[in-house]
């Protein structure tokens, strides 16, 4: 991208000057050393009480000369650099923006929001296992952290961790102390478990096949869920000898489905301890880094187009900031007439027809009780309509 | 991309002027040497110019010279070395906002992490919290991309301005004089100030008006009125009650030289006032923010949207909401969105969902379906049909 290009540039022709000067002006300073100590033990040999010959005076008053005129130049070099040096710090600021004033109002001057981030940022540190530097942060803000929401986090990370490490038994022992809970959210989480473990002891060949099927009866319990599933894992006994890799069962060998069972777990465990499944701290700033851009931009064109006033209404944001599918969370429904958004006092209401608008819409075209649908010409009145909930 | 624009400003420009201040001092090093060694040849020169010059003398002024000659190149070398150092801290935090660009999504993912730990080591050094960000900065790998050494130095000075000690500020001061006075910063005269009424505070009133004497002869007009007040200290004793004597007297004076001493250590090197952090946070619940997070009721929350949560959820109130110009629509049971794939089928009791959830759950259930927020019962044959332009 041609901001850090830019930048770039300016930065490694810097290092290319300073390297040159380095090495060139050591040079010379170490030539110049050395000529003047040659002459210091030429002169070495003479008494101290002799006079000085006339050639040797001569050439002396020369080397000074010469000496003071390199020691001006290095020193006028070493100044030009700075031109280089001052143009890396223009390129910078033309490239990136340095002010954000205006934008928001500033929360964190609030003493009571500054507590606020600091519990969001904790969790977010639990939350990734981070769990050192979460105590420190605790000791050194005096956040006042309840015991309780530790735990489960804690918990959390420890299977994470064992299942990493392809251990499987911490989990299997979550999963079978919320069986029910699990179930009732129609979660796979047990039967995957038992499948990767039943997989592990086929892999272990011909001397564990005893255990494997031993093992096997634990899919009893999935019969009615993945009947389908279960019947060919057994099938896949079938080639234990040869082994699994050169049977039509490879596909169970795939490392993926550790990666997969992991996030299972994480996505299960999160819905039972009604968490949301990554941190709310990660995606809170990830939305903010997307939508600064536009929000700098809009804030360019209202100072060049003077109209910044506009910008004081504190309701909504002053430009829709699309955060892509993966960042939408809630329904935002939009009065196709009026143009504003739903909330409470102003619901959509759903005609006879099955068309949408808002419930301020609807009053505004209403004439009395009779009301004609602005998209399909139906006539209906303004009691039939049905106030709908995304 | 525009984010990097946006938001990278701050990592660049810090060692760009720890890179300048390098510069400056090296210039005034290379200066300072290659004068001394000037007079050194000078020296030599007077003494050729002599009428009669020995060999021992000769012996003597070239020693001198070599020997200035060898402090000049120590010193440069030292100097060129230090700026060059700066020079490539500047060069591995570009190399490192290129990875941005080039990275699949995996990498990309990881990179965003850097990204809020660097944030937050930055807020960390802000609000003081010295020992999380240095332990953050080591587990994230990320020490040399963030400003930790500029902000352990200014602890060091806050520490001792703390224990009402203005040496190290002072000092401070001085290292920084010209940039400072560009500034016109009145640090070092409140410094000189605050050591004025802790002289008095002591009872060392004579000692105290040397002191003013001393510092205090350069006042300008606008101080002046402020410079009587706090000479007139010297009238009153120090368990004084009448205002505006007691409030100069006052511990909480340390306080505000602590937060003027941080707000001028931050423009030196171009920093905002407020982190980086803070206004991606802002603008991002903002950004989230939507009038379901904030029902009455509670009906609309949805445990995934950070906006939701209960910490971000207070945090957020006043935030200005997302601003939403086009109707988006998803399935409350499924987070799928609704379109021409997934229809929106509104149930007698008003709630609406995707048809592909409705379809799925009436097929299991020899088609009846149970609305997941009222528990009510229906027929699938019962929904009809939406339509939102």
């Amino acid at each position: 991208m041609e901001a850090i290009e830019a930048v770039d540039r300016e930065i490694n022709k810097v290092l290319n000057k300073f390297e040159n000067f380095k090495s060139q002006r050591t040079q010379t300073l170490q030539d110049l050393i050395q000529c003047l100590e040659k002459t210091r033990t030429e002169l070495s040999d003479a008494p101290d009480e002799d006079e000085l010959a006339p050639s040797h005076s001569l050439i002396m008053s020369q080397t000074c000369l010469n000496i003071k005129d390199t020691l001006n130049q290095i020193a006028f070099e070493h100044k030009e650099l700075h031109g280089n040096v001052s143009k890396v710090g223009k390129a910078i600021d033309r490239n990136f923006v340095s002010d954000f004033g205006g934008i928001m109002q500033d929360m964190m001057s609030n003493d009571k929001n500054m507590d606020k981030i600091n519990q969001v940022i904790c969790e977010h540190f639990l939350r990734h296992g981070m769990l050192d530097i979460a105590e420190e942060m605790i000791q050194e803000t005096g956040l006042q952290i309840d015991e309780t929401i530790k735990e489960p986090f804690l918990e959390l990370h420890r299977i994470l961790e064992a299942l990493k490490h392809k251990d499987l038994q911490p989990a299997l022992i979550w999963a079978n102390e919320n069986r029910i809970r699990l179930q009732a959210k129609n979660s796979c989480l047990e039967f995957k478990l038992h499948r990767l473990k039943f997989i592990d002891l086929i892999k272990q060949g011909h001397s564990h096949q005893l255990m494997a099927l031993i093992y096997a009866r634990n899919f009893a319990q999935f019969a009615h869920t993945h009947c389908k599933e279960v019947q060919s894992l057994m099938g896949s006994l079938l080639f234990v000898h040869q082994g699994l890799e050169n049977s039509p069962y490879s596909y169970l060998l795939d490392p993926y489905l550790w990666e997969d069972i992991a996030d299972i777990f994480t996505r299960d465990a999160c819905a039972l301890l009604g968490l949301s499944v990554e941190s709310p701290l990660s995606i809170c700033v990830k939305a903010g880094c997307s939508a600064l851009p536009p929000l700098l931009n809009i804030k360019q064109v209202m100072i060049k187009r003077q109209c910044s006033n506009v910008w004081s209404s504190k309701d909504e944001l002053p430009v829709e900031i699309d955060l892509g599918p993966d960042l939408r969370y809630h329904s935002t429904f939009a009065c196709p007439i009026l143009r504003q958004q739903s909330t409470d006092t102003n619901p959509p209401m759903r005609l006879t027809c099955g068309h949408v608008i808002s419930r301020d819409a609807l009053n505004k075209l209403a004439n009395g009780n009779k009301f004609k649908c602005p998209y399909c010409p139906v006539e209906q009145s303004v009691s039939d309509a049905k106030q709908i909930y995304f | 991309m525009a984010d990097l624009k946006a938001l990278e400003h701050p990592t660049l420009k810090v060692p760009y002027e720890l890179l300048n201040k390098r510069f400056r001092a090296a210039q005034k090093t290379i200066d300072r040497e290659v004068s001394k060694t000037q007079i050194a040849i000078d020296d030599l020169d007077r003494c050729l110019q002599s009428s009669t010059v020995t060999v021992g003398q000769m012996k003597t002024a070239l020693d001198g010279v070599v020997e200035k000659l060898t402090f000049l190149k120590r010193k440069s070398e030292e100097s060129i070395q230090e700026e060059t150092d700066a020079a490539y801290v500047c060069k591995k935090r570009i190399e490192h906002l290129k990875e941005y660009e080039v990275s699949h999504p995996t990498q990309e993912a990881q990179w965003k992490k850097k990204r809020l730990d660097r944030m937050l080591v930055e807020y960390f050094l802000r609000c003081g919290y010295y020992r999380t960000s240095l332990q953050l900065a080591e587990h994230s790998e990320i020490q040399d991309l963030t400003n930790i050494d500029l902000f352990l130095m200014s602890k060091e000075i806050e520490e001792s301005l703390e224990r009402h000690e203005t040496t190290a500020c002072l000092q401070w001061c001085h290292d920084n004089k010209s940039k400072l006075r560009k500034m016109k910063s009145t640090l070092e005269y409140n410094l000189r100030q605050q050591e004025f009424i802790e002289l008095v505070r002591q009872d060392q009133r004579l000692e105290a008006v040397g002191h003013a004497r001393k510092y205090f002869t350069l006042t300008e007009e606008s101080q002046l009125s402020v410079v009587q007040r706090v000479m007139g200290l010297l009238a009153f004793p120090k368990d004084t009650s009448l205002e505006p004597y007691k409030s100069l007297l006052d511990e909480n004076r340390w306080h505000s030289l602590v937060e003027q001493f941080r707000y001028e250590n931050f423009k030196l090197y171009q920093l905002s006032n407020t982190s980086v952090f803070g206004i991606s946070l802002q603008a991002g619940l903002s950004a989230l923010k939507t009038p379901h997070c904030y029902k009455s009721d509670g009906s609309g929350k949805n445990t995934d949207c950070p906006v939701c949560s209960k910490h971000l959820n207070e945090l957020a109130k006043d935030l200005p909401y997302a601003h939403c110009a086009q109707s988006r629509l998803i399935c409350n049971i499924t987070g799928q969105p609704l379109n021409e794939y997934n229809p929106p089928m509104m149930l007698p009791n008003g709630h609406v969902y995707g048809a592909n959830a409705l379809v799925k759950q009436a097929e299991n259930n020899e088609g009846v379906i149970v609305c997941p927020r009222t528990r009510e019962i229906f027929k699938i044959d019962d929904a009809e049909k939406v339509f939102v332009m």
